[in-house]
This record gives structure tokens, C-alpha cells and sequence, in this order.
């Protein structure tokens, strides 16, 4: 007898977790939105890993400085040499935009990723520990959330001194109060429910009782931030590199690619678009990057938040 | 008729109480729920405050703590009111104990500021108090009109889209909230310039064209608030007040693009929240039409969480823009924020911090405070 | 009115081969299939099922409110209203529908607390019903008053005349909530009229929700499990309450509960509902003296009886996704037979007034 492969949902049978994953992929699956997200997310990871091979860095040269082809202010319109045509002192925005990708990645991955950690490992002590210890904690969370992310950013990178390590450094002393909160929110939840007092009268090491039965539930809620994060901190790590206070110049990233177009947007006499390469491209770009991670951000919250409702 | 020795007399005063209140009963009733909402409101108002101070103290000491990063050098410009002092270090460093324990720095430095004296700034030569001062009010009004369009503008279209879920009003306004909360705003001020004032040569940056900048040097035009649009209203002078409107436009839209996204989408799922809440059946039950159970009961209700992230936004605007004001070349807080932090003038970018934080805590008060009076059910908790 | 006659002369409401369906992600929920219920005048009808059964789900539709996804799919609701008309409520539209909730027909609901805006005052929300439905009423009143007292020049301006009537009528409209609440035995009405729901005990809030729907005087009260949440003491007193008004304001009751023994005290009649259908109707005693549906005998049998056992009924609710075929019970019944699986009983009279759809009595 033919085996025949039946599409669409499981019946019982299967464990509840590969059926919760069909479930997520059914709902994607619909919302066209969602789709196009993930498209662009898939997009943006491509060219990040193939970077070199798009744009073959120059020989030694750091990779993520752009070739320079002249010092010519005047920025060249894309052309069968440049493909976007190059930007204020002739850098090579092509490859800019390419390895700018790998830069976006880098900052909003590390910066979300150490927030992360950070976040995780400050709030479950405020949420487990409570007492003292968790208000203390919040109180600093507060004070730090209390700030707008740029302007205390921008604080941070005038003690450390421009480059991206700076802000990279300072994001993550930005970020990590929000992730603190969620975690500590869901620890405080899963610590009033009977079994942990459970796990406690066997035995079980406070350790393990985070690691095991707290932790996991709050990975859900973590995804759906994270991944909203991530078009947050690449655009504010963009902001700051505009404000010339992140890559330094020539460097490929973004914004700062963009801040280089400033001077052109009036464009030359009688031609006001003259020069519209060098601030439309690389901001459509940035803008895409950010909206992807927008929308699968979205998808998943739309997706984990009925299902937690459920349970 | 009372004299001094006769109020002193218990005996006295009770007869007079006694014929006021017979008179005074049906007011004092309805004065007494008048002020149970407001005695409720008092305790809350007064806890809120002590919790305030705690705060505002925490924001101090965080940016006392950003400043320690920085070596004594540095650090001296954060207490001096003439960059002369500088030239004698030492003396500086024995003035304000840049050489004692942390503690006694802080506490040196604290009632620093709360004389007014944030420091100098060499990128803007002059104090950092002053800075502020003469700088916020082109925030101020940027804020102001950025703000009230913004919220509103999102509560209509939360509340609209919500109301008409899964239809195409719904399904635009949603894409329309993406599309504007992941444009970069710096990018959307560059494309609008360049289209606006490069392409068709209107709407320059800055906030007031060289004609009425003239004005201004040479007296003619008074600057009594700082907000343009207001003192020409006040000067009578129209043109003046259409060119800083003019001026006005891009800003207000770059911003207003940006922020709507957010209370949009917080009103927007509240409003479906409330929705499909019993008491709206209930009401629906009682004979209202969907507009009554929309506007009077589920809007009102929806409004609560949109009033923090409302508050929290005005409070962002008026903490400077720093991206939008540096793309106009608005001359505010945010546009010389940003020139200070190139220039790595610390005095100034800790002062504008500093204020930031400040605003913030401010702005989480009145939100609270509004809850307060909005929510009958915190008046009591 | 419709030709010709649907509703027998003493009959209130009849609900016939209705069918409500819920589009969600899961699928199509079948939540009522072919119900039907009729109710006489000033009679009180009960509903007993378990979660899913779709009580709740027929009492909202019979004010038109079911709650989305929801959709009725077929069926009829025919209603006789306070003038004698008859109308089928399914296909009132717009304004004759609001004419006909709060005024004709009320609901009460299970937990009093949701019921209530939080933000408005319970004297709001009770002005709210009057002043939908009795404005003429009301204003009336106000004319009267206005006569009776002396009106001065400064009352005869327009914009003073704007306020002073509107005070009026505010003291008018007051008047006849103090008077609801006092029937409402809410004691110190005055002061509960301007107090808001979370200040109020959930009894309290019980007797306002009540106070709302009694405001216009329906024909029709329906009550969804308004005594569940309530505590014990306090559920007798509501019931004590509700059968008072019944007798005093005369209107008929449809009232859903899964407590058999609220049934036995209150109701005249009673209809079972499993799974989306209507499976038994009988007059109280007979139900109880005789149940004939396998699904009613095992619900009585499952109230706890001192010194016998626990016994439940085998089996878990169906999904009403994909129901069962046939008669949706008989998965878990005793006696099914080859048929249950394949046909769908239909509601029979076997004897005086005793209705049940199963194949197991009368031929289907």
C-alpha cells in the first residue's frame, strides 16, 4: 500500500510539542504579513553570511572598511563600475551596503544577546531571592529605564569614546533593564505556583529549580522581545553612527553611510535627485532590515499570545 | 461678635457649629464625595511624590556614576561656572573635593546642581544651565505641536481599526503603524528634506528664514516665550508666525510618522481588549447603539494604557529629539545635545541627561496622577 | 405581525431549529444545532446543561448578541412583545432592535462584577437603560415638576432654561433609581447610587445588574447563571429576590444554571441542552420524578448524595468541531444503539408537555 503523506494538522498521537509547532507554522502560514517578514529576515541573514563573496574585501585591509576609489567629494550615481555608485570621498556603496549588513547584524545580535543574559540572570535573582535584593534591583532598572535609549547611550559613548565597540557597550547598559523586568515579571509568576514549592520540599537546589522549571517558561515572552529588539537597537546603534558617534568614517555601517549623504540631499544645481543614491539606498536597506525583524517579531507575539491564553 | 476670649471657651463654639451644619448639611454632603475623591487622590498624590524623590535621586547618582568614568581633568569642567578656572586645576580640585572619598564627591557635586550650576560647555562656551535654558524652548515647541497631533492622530486610527478589525481600513492603518515605527527617523527627515526643500525648495531647515532671523538681531520682532509661533502672535506679526510654522511642518510629520505607530498599536489592541469584555455586552444588552458602547464604554476604558505610553512620548519629545532636531537644524536641547556629544563636551551631554532624566520621572508622576483621576478603582488601592 | 399566527396566544417566545456556528482558527464549532424552546407567558423556562452545552450561547442570540466569530446560520426566534405584536427577532435590524433590548428583553449575568463598567458610577449605568427607554416617560416628569414649581424670568432664558431642566431631570431620573433600588432591598440607596461597581460587594453588584434589566420593565428576563459566583448565603437571597420581582413585575424568566436544585426551586419548566441540542423538556417535577434522555437521568444521578457514592457521567464533552454523529451523546451513553451513531433524534412528545429526542422513547 502506498504510503501516502497527509498535509495539514496532526491528530493526537504526536507529543504536545511538535503539534504546538505545527500549530505556530499553520498561523504564519496565513498572515501574509508574516510570510514577508520572515522573507526579509531571510534576505538580510543571506547577504550577511555571504558577504565576502558579494563584495570580495580588499587585501590587507580591515573587511569592513569600504575601498575608497578617489577622494573626490562629489558622490558618483550607480553605474557599470559601482553598482550604487559611490558615496561623499568616493567610497564604494555597494559594499558598503553588503558588509553593512554583517555590521547591523553583528551590533544587534551581540547587544540583544547580552542583554539577554544579563537580563535573564538579574531578573530571576530579583524574582526568585525577592525581598531586598529585588528591590534594590528594580530600583536600578527604573533609574536606567527612566532615560530615553539614545540620550543615555549617547552618555555612555562620550565616556567611552567614539567607535562601535562604544556603542555597542553602551546599548547593552541600555537594554538589559527591559529583558530584567520580563524575566522577573515571569519568575514571580511561576514562584507563586504550588509545584515550585514542591521542587523546594524534595530537595531540589534553587539552581536547578531556575533552570528547569522557571526558566522555560518564560521563553516565549524573551523570543518575542528579542526579536522585536533586535530592528530597535540597529536602529538606534544607526542613529548614533549618524550622529558620529559610532563607526568611523568609511567604515561600513548604515548610518553612517547615510550621515555621509547629508550634504547631497539638495542635490546639484538644476537636478535636485542628483545624488539620491546616496541616501535612498543605503536608508531602504536599514529601513527593510528593521521592518523584517519588525513583522516576524509580530508574527511571533501574535502567535504566543493566544497559545498562552490557552494554556 | 467672637471675640479672641470667647473662641477659647469650648462651650462656646458648640452652639455655633451646631446651627452651621443644619444649614450646611445638603452642601456639605455633596462637598464630602467632592472631597472623598480628593482626599483619596491627596494620600495617593502624596505617596506617589515619596516615591519620587528616591527616583530622581537614583537619576542623579546615575549620572554621578557616568561622570566618574571620566578622569579628575574631565570631570572639573563639571563644577566650574568660567573656563578660566581651569587654568588652575588645583584650585578647582580643592574647591569642589574632586580628591575626597566618592560619597563626599557626590554630595559636593549634588548641591552644585541644585545651586544651578551644571558646569561649562567649551563646545558651546557657555554655562550648561544656561545652555538648557536657552535652548529648551525650541523644544519646547516642536514638542508642543509634535505631541497633541501624534496622540491624537493615534487614538483615531487605533480606535478605528479596531472597531473595523480584519476589514481593509483595518488592515491599511496596521501596515501604515509598521511601515512607520520601523522607518529610521533620521532617513525620513533626509527623504523629506530632500524632496521638500531640495526638490521643491519649501521648507528649509532651521526654524526661521534669514529675513526673520534680521528681525529678531535687530529688534524688532520681540522674543518674549522663545516659541516663535507664539511670540508672533504676540508681536501681531503674521508673517513672521506663517514662516515658523513653515518651519514647523517637516519636523511635526517626521516625528508625528514615527510616534503614531506606537499609541496606534497600544489603542488598538486595548480597544479589542475592552471589546470583548462582559460589561460591553451588558451595555449592548441595555439597548445602547454601537456608537454610545464604543465612545462611552469601551474607548474610555481602552484610553488607560494609552495614557501612560502618551505621557511617556510627550515626556520623550520634550527630553529633545535629538535625531530630528539635528536633521532641521532645530535649534533645541536635542541639537546641541547631539553637537556636544562629537565634540565630547561632557558638562553638557551629562546636563542634558541630567534633564532627561529629570523630565521622565515628572512625566511618570502626571501619568500616575491621571490614572488617578480617570480610574476610580486606584483611587482606593 | 406575521400571518399567520406563529406564537399560540399564551406563548412568549419560541425559538425553532435554531443554528449558531463559530468561525475560528480551530475550525467551524457547531455550538447550537436545530434548538428549539418555547415559553409561555410569565412562565419560568430553565436551561440546564454543562460548559459547552450552548446555553449561554442560545440566551445571547435571543438578544441578538452573539458574540463574535459567532453566526447564526438558520432558525427563528419568534417573540411576542409588551403590545401583543409578534416579531422574529433574527431579522429585526438597527434601531427596531435596540428598541426591543433593555426594553423588552434584559439579561443578567453570571459575574456581576464584569457586568459593570468600572469607570462610570451603578446610578450611571441604571440612568443609562432609563434614559434609553423612558426618556418620554421621564421627561413628562419633568414637565410636571416644572409646573408645579414657580418659574421665575431667570428659568425662562434659554440658557438657564438649558440647565435648570436638565437638573430636573437629573432629580427626576434619580428619584426613579432610589425607587428601583429599594425594590432592588438595597438599603441606603442614595449612597450606593453614586458609588462605583469595585465599591461594592458582589451581592450588591448582583442586585444592581438586576436593577438595569428590570428598568424598562421587560417582558423577557433572561438570567445567565447570575447566582454561580456568588456565595451560598448570598445566592439564596438573590433567588429569594428574583422570584419577588417575578411576582411583582410579571415577566417571563428564562434562567440557565448547571445547579439542578436552583431548577427545583425556581422553574416551572425545565430544557436540557448537551452539546449544542436540545435533548429534554418537561415541567419541573416531571423531570425530576421521571427523566426519561440518558444524559438527564445521569446528571441527576451525579448530585451528590450523603452516603452514596460519587457517580459521573463516562466520557468528556465532545468537540464541537467534529461532533459525534448522529445524536451527539451517544458516545457516552448506556444504552446507545446502532441508530444514535446515524440519525439525529428529533424533539418528540411522548407524554403531557414531556418533550425528548431520543430513539430510546418514540420513534424518531
Amino acid at each position: 500500500m502506498k504510503m501516502v503523506k497527509v498535509k495539514g494538522r496532526f491528530r493526537g498521537g504526536e507529543s504536545p510539542r511538535i503539534r504546538e509547532l505545527a500549530f505556530i507554522l499553520n498561523r504564519i502560514r496565513r498572515s501574509p504579513l508574516s510570510i514577508a517578514g520572515i522573507i526579509m529576515v531571510l534576505f538580510f541573514t543571506f547577504i550577511a553570511i555571504f558577504a565576502p563573496v558579494l563584495a570580495h574585501p580588499q587585501p590587507n585591509r580591515d573587511p569592513y572598511m569600504m575601498p575608497r576609489y578617489g577622494f573626490s567629494p562629489i558622490p558618483r550615481p550607480p553605474g557599470p563600475d559601482f553598482l550604487f555608485g559611490t558615496t561623499e570621498g568616493q567610497y564604494d556603496l555597494y559594499y558598503g551596503i553588503i558588509w553593512g549588513t554583517r555590521t547591523a547584524y553583528r551590533i544587534g545580535v551581540l547587544v540583544v544577546a547580552v542583554s539577554m543574559i544579563l537580563g535573564i540572570v538579574i531578573g530571576s535573582i530579583a524574582g526568585y531571592y525577592e525581598g531586598v535584593i529585588d528591590e534594590v534591583l528594580m530600583r536600578i532598572t527604573d533609574i536606567i529605564l527612566a532615560f530615553p535609549a539614545l540620550i543615555l547611550a549617547m552618555a555612555f559613548v562620550v565616556a567611552f569614546g567614539r567607535g562601535l565597540d562604544s556603542i555597542t557597550f553602551a546599548l547593552i547598559l541600555v537594554w538589559w533593564p527591559s529583558y530584567a523586568r520580563l524575566v522577573r515579571g515571569e519568575v514571580l509568576k511561576i514562584t507563586a505556583e504550588d509545584f515550585v514549592e514542591a521542587a523546594k520540599a524534595i530537595g531540589c537546589s534553587d539552581f536547578r529549580i531556575m533552570v528547569r522549571h522557571v526558566l522555560p517558561n518564560t521563553i516565549f515572552p524573551l523570543i518575542v522581545m528579542a526579536s522585536l529588539d533586535i530592528g530597535s537597537v540597529v536602529l538606534t546603534a544607526a542613529a548614533l553612527s549618524f550622529l558620529g558617534l559610532g563607526a568611523p568614517t568609511g567604515y561600513a555601517d548604515w548610518g553612517q553611510i547615510i550621515s555621509l549623504s547629508r550634504n547631497w540631499i539638495t542635490g546639484a544645481p538644476g537636478n535636485p535627485f542628483a545624488y539620491w543614491h546616496t541616501y535612498i539606498i543605503p536608508g531602504v536597506f536599514l529601513f527593510l532590515f528593521v521592518m523584517g525583524w519588525n513583522l516576524l517579531g509580530d508574527a511571533l507575539r501574535d502567535v504566543f499570545d493566544p497559545m498562552i491564553r490557552r494554556r | 461678635m467672637i471675640s479672641g476670649k470667647a473662641i477659647r471657651s469650648p462651650a462656646n463654639i458648640l452652639p455655633f457649629f451646631f446651627y452651621l451644619s443644619k444649614i450646611a448639611n445638603p452642601y456639605i454632603r455633596v462637598g464630602l464625595q467632592g472631597v472623598r475623591m480628593v482626599n483619596n487622590i491627596k494620600t495617593y498624590v502624596a505617596r506617589r511624590l515619596i516615591l519620587l524623590l528616591p527616583t530622581v535621586l537614583g537619576v542623579t547618582i546615575l549620572i554621578f556614576a557616568v561622570a566618574q568614568l571620566f578622569d579628575p581633568v574631565q570631570r572639573a569642567s563639571l563644577y566650574i561656572r568660567d573656563p578660566k578656572q581651569l587654568r588652575s586645576i588645583d584650585e578647582v580640585i580643592e574647591k569642589y573635593g574632586l580628591n575626597q572619598p566618592i560619597y563626599l564627591q557626590y554630595f559636593s557635586w549634588f548641591s552644585q546642581v541644585l545651586q544651578g550650576n551644571l558646569g561649562w560647555s567649551q563646545s558651546l562656551h557657555m554655562q550648561v544651565i544656561d545652555a538648557i535654558i536657552t535652548r529648551f524652548p525650541a523644544t519646547l515647541e516642536l514638542a508642543l505641536y509634535a505631541a497633541p497631533i501624534t496622540i491624537f492622530l493615534g487614538i483615531r486610527l487605533g480606535k478605528l481599526s479596531a472597531v473595523k478589525k480584519d476589514t481593509l481600513i483595518d488592515h491599511l492603518t496596521r501596515a501604515f503603524a509598521i511601515v512607520g515605527w520601523s522607518l529610521p527617523a533620521f532617513w525620513l527627515g533626509i527623504v523629506l528634506l530632500a524632496f521638500f526643500y531640495g526638490g521643491l525648495g519649501i521648507f528649509a531647515p532651521g526654524r526661521l528664514s534669514p529675513w526673520a532671523d534680521v528681525l529678531i538681531t535687530t529688534g524688532e520682532f520681540r522674543v518674549y516665550t522663545g516659541l516663535y509661533t507664539l511670540d508672533a502672535i504676540l508681536n501681531l506679526n503674521g508673517a513672521v508666525f506663517l514662516d515658523a510654522l513653515s518651519h514647523l511642518i517637516l519636523p511635526v510629520t517626521t516625528l508625528t510618522i514615527i510616534n503614531v505607530a506606537l499609541i496606534m498599536r497600544i489603542m488598538r489592541s486595548s480597544m479589542l481588549e475592552q471589546l470583548g469584555k462582559t460589561y460591553i455586552i451588558a451595555a449592548r444588552a441595555r439597548g445602547l447603539d454601537d456608537k454610545k458602547v464604543i465612545d462611552k464604554h469601551a474607548a474610555k476604558n481602552a484610553l488607560i494604557p494609552v495614557i501612560t505610553l502618551s505621557g511617556l512620548l510627550t515626556a520623550g519629545m520634550l527630553s529633545g529629539m535629538v535625531i530630528t532636531e539635528t536633521i532641521f537644524e532645530f535649534k533645541g536641547i536635542g541639537y546641541f545635545a547631539a553637537h556636544a556629544a562629537t565634540q565630547l563636551d561632557i558638562p553638557a551631554v551629562l546636563g542634558f541627561a541630567l534633564l532627561t532624566g529629570i523630565i521622565f520621572v515628572i512625566a511618570n508622576l502626571i501619568v500616575d496622577l491621571l490614572y488617578a483621576y480617570i480610574d476610580p478603582r486606584i483611587r482606593l488601592a | 405581525m406575521l400571518q399567520p399566527p406563529v406564537l399560540a396566544e399564551k406563548e412568549q417566545l419560541k425559538v425553532q431549529d435554531l443554528m449558531v456556528r463559530f468561525y475560528t482558527y480551530e475550525g467551524i464549532v457547531k455550538a447550537v444545532e436545530k434548538a428549539k424552546l418555547k415559553l409561555r407567558l410569565g412562565e419560568t423556562l430553565g436551561i440546564v446543561g454543562e460548559t459547552g452545552s450552548g446555553k449561554s450561547v442560545t440566551a445571547l442570540t435571543i438578544m441578538v448578541l452573539t458574540p463574535t466569530p459567532g453566526k447564526v446560520e438558520g432558525g427563528n426566534i419568534y417573540f411576542r412583545l409588551t403590545s401583543g405584536e409578534i416579531v422574529d427577532v433574527l431579522k429585526l435590524k438597527g434601531v427596531e432592535l435596540l428598541k426591543i433590548r433593555g426594553k423588552e428583553i434584559s439579561m443578567i449575568f453570571q459575574e456581576p462584577n464584569a457586568a459593570l463598567d468600572p469607570l462610570y458610577t451603578v446610578g450611571d449605568q441604571i440612568a443609562e437603560a432609563i434614559l434609553t427607554h423612558r426618556l418620554p416617560e421621564m421627561l413628562e416628569r419633568v414637565n410636571q415638576l416644572k409646573k408645579k414649581e414657580a418659574s421665575s424670568l431667570l428659568m425662562r432664558l434659554p440658557i438657564f432654561k438649558g440647565i435648570f431642566e436638565k437638573r430636573l431631570l437629573n432629580q427626576v431620573v434619580r428619584e426613579e433609581i432610589v425607587q428601583l433600588l429599594r425594590l432592588m432591598e438595597i438599603p441606603d440607596p442614595e449612597r450606593v447610587l453614586d458609588s462605583y461597581p469595585h465599591e461594592l460587594s458582589g451581592g450588591m453588584q448582583q442586585r444592581i445588574v438586576i436593577a438595569i434589566a428590570l428598568a424598562c420593565s421587560p417582558a423577557l428576563l433572561l438570567a445567565d447563571e447570575p447566582t454561580t459566583n456568588l456565595d451560598v448565603t448570598v445566592q439564596a437571597q438573590i433567588l429569594d429576590l428574583i422570584m419577588r420581582l417575578k411576582q411583582r413585575f410579571g415577566m417571563s424568566i428564562i434562567y440557565i444554571t448547571h445547579d439542578m436544585g436552583v431548577i427545583a426551586e425556581i422553574c416551572d419548566r425545565v430544557a436540557v441542552m448537551y452539546a449544542g441540542n436540545v435533548v429534554e423538556v418537561a415541567p419541573v417535577k416531571e423531570i425530576f420524578k421521571n427523566p426519561l434522555h440518558p444524559y438527564t437521568k445521569a446528571l441527576l444521578e451525579s448530585i451528590p448524595k450523603p452516603g452514596s457514592a460519587f457517580k459521573s457521567i463516562p466520557g468528556t464533552v465532545p468537540n464541537l468541531v467534529n461532533p459525534p454523529s448522529g445524536c451527539r451523546f451517544h458516545p457516552r451513553c448506556a444504552h446507545a444503539m446502532k441508530k444514535c451513531s446515524v440519525e439525529v433524534p428529533q424533539l418528540k412528545e411522548v407524554s403531557k408537555e414531556h418533550n425528548v429526542a431520543c430513539f430510546l422513547h418514540g420513534d424518531a
